[in-house]
């Protein structure tokens, strides 16, 4: 620990931290501007400038590192007036006219940093005449808009979107007083590269970049907040979800999750603010080829008179948290008998998963964020589980080997190093291309082939059936095998084929992904609670041939259209749904149930952490919540719907490790 | 090797070039083939001779010394008869000056001491062999052979070589911070970036002896461990970055770059890396951003670049003439060095004279020579007769000096004490006709285009000065104005992220010390003493001297002059652009500038 002195007082601190660090740790305020906890220090605003004993001039804290016996004072007269001074001139510097800016406030109120430093500094006058090149406000996004007449070029956008997403679309042109933040090669931000995570919205203190959804709706002193989980997809991200009068303001990344740390994509962030489908807002039964609103009493009385007694398929979405899971299980497959209970995707569960090793294999998503080479099989990170794809994407400029194995060009091969683009041939080929480089490259793998399997194909052969180049295989195995801390990602479709589930561990253990405890692996797993799904035995393809019930659990969820299709000829269809579509349209009995940000819940990511949702917003009048459907439901087929869900998850031997406490 | 009776240089300096030097060269080297010559007479390329404007192409034949100007390629075949086979000098095609050296430097002026530019117009840059003849890679060789490397940080200490880009840290002090830091990779880096207005110094070495800047970096190289090395070179030099690729080749095809060099275990390579028109980039954290491909902004330090530098590995940069001074270091050793110069600033200095002097370029003289010995000895004193007012040293980070600096001993601490700096080398000497309000404004104007924009201080506050100064040689200045000035200097200076910033308000702070009174004419009386800004000046003819000649009405480019002929004339001070042009062209003095 290294002994200093602030303001008097004595301070330990770890080798590393800066002065501002370890200020704050002390409860030490120091104002700052262009610093942020979640982003690597810049040193440009100069507000948090303190004095140094026996240095010549003040040093901006936030980047200078403590020293053994380091003596500072951040409260000097000096100090003092050189803040107010940098605070002028920034508001000299462009249009800082705060009166109706959307983040202008009172110092209680307001959400700017800017107008709160210069609340907090006493800068209460403008002794400089503002003078600044007028910049045209980019509104070519469809989400925020840039106003560079804002900005005070701190540069946490710029710093955000290489270290939170790695999309490196923010820069700045020009220097000097000229400086502009730019997308790409100054694109209007429509036009650009931006994939709309929204990492630089959160992290601009000015009024710069505002999201469109959520201008002018308050402050954030006016908005209630709640902790909550992403429903997007199976990474889970903690999410902050902002709300008022029980309206949707808007939706942020929390600092605090373990998971993503702040950083969300479209999906989470944006989507949900821009929903353009009806909700369904009263229960219904189709009389006569036409729905009429009902009673929940009379729906609910008609969907157990449907169901009971007859061959029924049931389908649930893995939107929906645990307990709806459970609760449903607990119907239709316990309680009732159903021999086809699915969750939407859960023909890729992976329940004819022939592992090599003892399960479990996969580890923890933050092995993305400190691998030294990345394998993704079959998948594309920019368009789907984004975030997971942000970690490997931010950690390319430092020298992280990105392979891919893709049949088709896509926006996540064009960022690798190596792409694989197997010709015929299947992707077991590949994987066992790449374990037969590997071990010519002397990687420390394992065994190799497990016992029960054919002897390996040769190389040569397996070149020929891919279509591959030997080089591009030898350099890709190479690097995987030299790799101290290799990971493989892979969509989780790909455990429908045992060969190449067999390949997949073959090749980790050959690159050593899975020595001395480290489990490199990392599949997918589709949606928020496909894990659960599945650990719940809802893996399965749904069959709707032979019977006379589909039960469909959809929450907020979106079907594909040949499921819609097929649903629709189900001789009867009771559907637990939140918004009007044309399957609900064709439905018997439509039952109006909530939405992710109206239920709390349990969710269960890709690398089995289980985090809590927690419902923001109110259920509107006369919705109901899902959990509360199905346990009516099975209140009315004398079901009962007891159980401990956390004991049933366990139960099953999984990929991945479960922390389900 | 052949013996040749006769060796032309012919100067291939970039004016020159454009006037045809190349087609000159041919036209000779041909003649001389036809002639039979080609054995006896050599022809060599070398940079200025002479002035090009006036004499280019031009080129000296020696042992004669005779200098032939403005040569044509048509003029060579008569060239060569005459001269060489008939052995008569060509009175037509002779310079009307004699000149044995090179103009932009001149022959050593009396308290000059060559070391730095020792070899620059006298040796081919295109030709290793040259610099070879002059001692070249002798120190190099001795300290591969006879020296390790804290031999060799003993002895550069011992000489008090001081970084000559500025800062004045000790070079060989750098050398063991980065020679103590762990790590198998290290860099040394050679700051060729040269961008204060005015400095060509460094340009003039990279141009005419690359090899005594590649000499030192490779000796430091084996001083600190570095197996890599780049030279950092401003775009704006392109003979340089040429003569510098030149020479790296020439140095590995000879072996004293690249693996095992004299056949030790010591291997060093060097590359050029060329810069793209930012001054920032000559601060050594920038430029270590520009050579790592990212945008040119300071780093805040610590860390050091000894400690931290190039992609995070311990570097070493030092300036262009700090390189060259080191073989002579290595092969005339550490006391020769040393007794030359002050006590605290040993050696000699590179500067460029600029301005108001009669002999303006290049000059290295022994540090503690006087201002007034550079000014009115080497420097020949003021152009013209006039007055001597300031002197600004430094460059755009520097200060302003006065006439009662004069007597100063230049050295790294008196110029600092006395609110200037050295900087890299540059001064510029003003006369009684300058405005130094004006000459504030135009230093940071400079500055402020030049900030990277990272820090708020330098970015926004060298920009509000810059309004202030403009306002005030346009007129409008208040008192206040001044005050507010005094302040914006103060903080921009203390609170700015690196040198640029730090040192932007020097000029303002120092002509504010030094001439607060035109300052407050420029306010109170809206008068410019020096009668240089332009809004603040009226020219107006004297009547009584005024014969009515016309010539000024005639050439005024706005029409501001009226009069009839042989009537005084007048001039219409609202529509008058100040440009000048009357008072030129009038014959008869009539015409003064008031203000």
């Amino acid at each position: 620990m290294i002994s200093l002195t602030i303001n008097g007082q004595s301070i330990q601190a770890e080798p590393g931290v800066s002065v501002l660090q370890a200020a704050r740790q002390n409860g030490i305020q120091i104002p700052t501007l262009c610093d942020h906890p979640n982003l690597t220090p810049y040193g440009g605003c100069r507000l948090c400038v303190v004095e140094v004993k026996g240095l010549r001039v003040p040093m901006a804290s936030c980047t200078l590192p403590v020293s053994q016996g380091m003596v500072v004072e951040t409260e000097t007269p000096g100090l003092r007036q050189s803040r107010q001074v940098i605070l002028s001139l920034l508001f000299s510097e462009r249009n800082h006219f705060c009166p109706f800016c959307q983040v202008s406030g009172t110092a209680v109120t307001s959400d700017c940093e800017l107008q709160q430093a210069a609340y907090h500094q006493d800068m209460t006058h403008w002794p400089m005449q503002p003078q600044w090149n007028n910049y045209a406000v980019d509104t070519t996004h469809p989400y925020f808009i840039l106003d560079n007449n804002r900005c005070i070029l701190c540069r946490r956008c710029v710093r955000a979107c290489a270290e939170m997403s790695g999309n490196f679309t923010l820069g700045v042109e020009e220097r000097g007083a000229a400086s502009v933040v730019v997308a790409d090669a100054n694109l209007p931000l429509g036009q650009s590269s931006c994939i709309s995570c929204g990492s630089c919205v959160q992290v601009c203190p000015t009024g710069a970049l505002i999201e469109r959804s959520s201008a002018y709706q308050g402050s954030q002193s006016q908005l209630t907040v709640t902790q909550s989980v992403c429903a997007g997809c199976s990474v889970g991200c903690g999410i902050n979800v902002m709300t008022r009068d029980g309206h949707l303001v808007r939706i942020e990344g929390d600092w605090n999750a373990p998971v993503n740390h702040g950083v969300l994509c479209k999906q989470g962030r944006f989507k949900p603010a821009h929903e353009q489908r009806q909700r369904l807002t009263t229960p219904m039964i189709k009389v006569d080829g036409e729905l009429r609103p009902v009673s929940w009493d009379e729906a609910l009385d008609a969907a157990a008179a449907r169901l009971k007694g007859v061959e029924c398929a049931a389908l649930i979405s893995p939107r929906l948290p645990v307990e709806t899971l459970y609760a449903f299980k607990r119907l239709f497959k316990d309680g009732l008998h159903s021999h086809n209970v699915v969750s939407l995707g859960g023909e890729d569960a992976g329940a004819e998963y022939a592992a090599h090793a003892s399960l479990p294999l996969e580890g923890r998503l933050d092995m993305l964020s400190h691998a030294d080479c990345v394998l993704a099989v079959g998948t594309d990170l920019t368009n789907t589980h984004e975030v997971a794809g942000f970690m490997v994407k931010r950690n390319l400029q430092r020298g992280v080997k990105l392979i891919v194995i893709a049949p088709q060009e896509s926006d996540f091969a064009n960022l690798a190093h190596y792409v694989l683009r197997p010709g015929a041939g299947s992707v077991a080929d590949v994987l066992d291309a790449l374990s037969c480089a590997a071990r010519g490259e002397g990687s420390a793998g394992g065994e190799g082939f497990a016992e029960g399997e054919e002897a390996a194909e040769t190389l040569t052969a397996l070149l020929r059936s891919t279509g591959l180049e030997a080089d591009l295989v030898q350099a890709a195995a190479q690097a995987l095998a030299q790799a101290a801390a290799p990971v493989i990602v892979y969509e989780s479709d790909l455990y429908a084929s045992p060969d190449v589930a067999a390949s997949l561990v073959r090749l980790a253990e050959q690159v050593g992904a899975l020595d001395a405890g480290r489990k490199g692996l990392l599949s997918l797993k589709g949606s928020a609670n496909s894990l659960a799904a599945a650990q719940l035995g809802l893996d399965g393809s749904l069959v709707t041939n032979g019977s006379k019930a589909v039960y469909l659990a959809l929450g907020d969820d979106e079907l594909p259209e040949y499921l819609v299709r097929r649903l629709q000829a189900a001789p009867c269809l009771v559907v637990q749904a939140a918004y009007a579509s044309s399957l609900t349209a064709s439905a018997d009995v439509v039952l109006p149930s909530a939405i992710w940000a109206e239920q709390s819940g349990a969710y269960l990511n890709l690398e089995g952490r289980l985090q809590q949702a927690n419902a923001a917003l109110p259920v509107p009048a006369g919705v109901s919540e899902n959990t509360a459907v199905l346990q009516s439901l099975a209140q009315r087929l004398q079901v009962a719907l007891d159980g401990d869900w956390r004991a049933e998850l366990a139960v099953r031997p999984s990929l991945v490790t479960l922390t389900l406490n | 090797m052949p013996f040749y009776r006769s060796h032309v240089l012919i100067s291939v300096d970039p004016e020159c070039i454009a006037r045809g030097a190349h087609e000159v060269l041919d036209a000779l080297n041909d003649e001389l083939m036809v002639q039979g010559l080609f054995d006896e007479v050599q022809v060599l390329e070398t940079s200025r001779l002479g002035d090009p404007y006036r004499f280019g192409p031009d080129l000296i034949v020696y042992p004669e010394g005779v200098h032939y100007a403005c040569i044509c390629a048509d003029d060579v075949p008569f060239l060569v008869r005459e001269h060489f086979l008939k052995g008569r000098v060509v009175e037509k095609f002779r310079a009307l000056e004699t000149v044995t050296a090179d103009e932009e430097l001149g022959a050593p002026k009396a308290k000059e001491v060559r070391i730095v530019l020792r070899n620059c117009g006298k040796i081919d840059p295109h030709n290793i062999e040259e610099y070879i003849a002059e001692d070249g890679y002798q120190a190099l060789g001795r300290v591969l052979t006879e020296m390790n490397p804290d031999m060799v940080i003993a002895e550069v200490l011992r000489s008090g070589l001081r970084g000559r880009g500025g800062a004045g840290f000790p070079a060989a002090k750098k050398w063991q911070l980065c020679r103590s830091n762990p790590g198998d990779i290290k860099y040394v880096i050679c700051n060729a970036d040269e961008g204060d207005p005015g400095a060509f110094m460094n340009r003039r070495v990279l141009e005419s002896d690359p090899h005594a800047v590649v000499e030192g970096m490779i000796i430091a190289a084996y001083a600190i461990g570095s197996a890599q090395g780049y030279v950092y070179c401003r775009a704006e030099y392109p003979i340089a970055v040429q003569n510098l690729n030149l020479a790296i080749q020439q140095a590995r095809e000879m072996g004293f770059l690249g693996q095992n060099i004299f056949g030790t275990d010591f291997s060093f390579d060097l590359e050029v890396r060329m810069g793209a028109g930012a001054f920032v980039c000559g601060e050594e954290t920038a430029l270590m951003s520009s050579i790592e491909g990212r945008r040119g902004e300071p780093r805040p330090r610590p860390p050091f670049p000894a400690q931290a530098g190039l992609w995070g590995k311990p570097s070493n940069i030092n300036n262009v003439e700090t390189y060259a001074n080191v073989p002579q270091i290595i092969l005339n050793g550490a006391d020769w060095f040393a007794s030359m110069g002050t006590e605290r600033s040993k050696g000699t200095k590179t500067f460029a004279i600029a301005g108001d002097v009669v002999h303006t370029g290049l000059i290295e003289v022994p540090m503690g020579i006087t201002l007034r010995e550079i000014i009115f000895e080497v420097g020949g004193g003021i152009k013209d007769g006039k007055k001597f007012k300031a002197i600004q040293t430094g460059g755009p980070m520097g200060g302003c000096l006065t006439e009662a600096h004069l007597d100063l001993p230049i050295d790294y601490e008196s110029l600092a004490q006395a609110g200037s700096m050295m900087g890299s080398g540059g001064m510029i000497v003003m006369d009684e006709d300058t405005c130094m309000v004006d000459i504030a404004r135009f230093f940071m104007e400079f500055t402020q285009e030049e900030s990277c924009g990272k820090c708020t201080p330098c970015r926004v506050g060298t920009r509000r000065i810059l309004d202030i100064l403009e306002k005030i040689c346009a007129g409008k200045g208040t008192l206040a104005d001044i005050d507010r000035l005094e302040l914006l200097c103060a903080e921009v200076a203390k609170n700015s992220l690196c040198g640029l910033g730090q040192g932007a308000p020097n000029p303002v702070i120092s002509t504010l010390k030094h001439f607060r009174a035109e300052y407050e004419a420029h306010v109170l009386e809206k008068r410019c003493p020096a009668k240089v800004c332009r809004p603040l000046i009226r020219y107006e003819i004297q009547a009584p001297v005024c014969t009515g000649c016309t010539v000024c009405s005639r050439n005024c480019p706005v029409n501001a002059i009226s009069g009839e002929r042989r009537h005084a004339h007048q001039i219409d001070p609202k529509t008058c652009i100040r440009c000048g042009i009357c008072v030129q062209v009038c014959n008869f003095n009539a015409i003064d500038v008031l203000s």
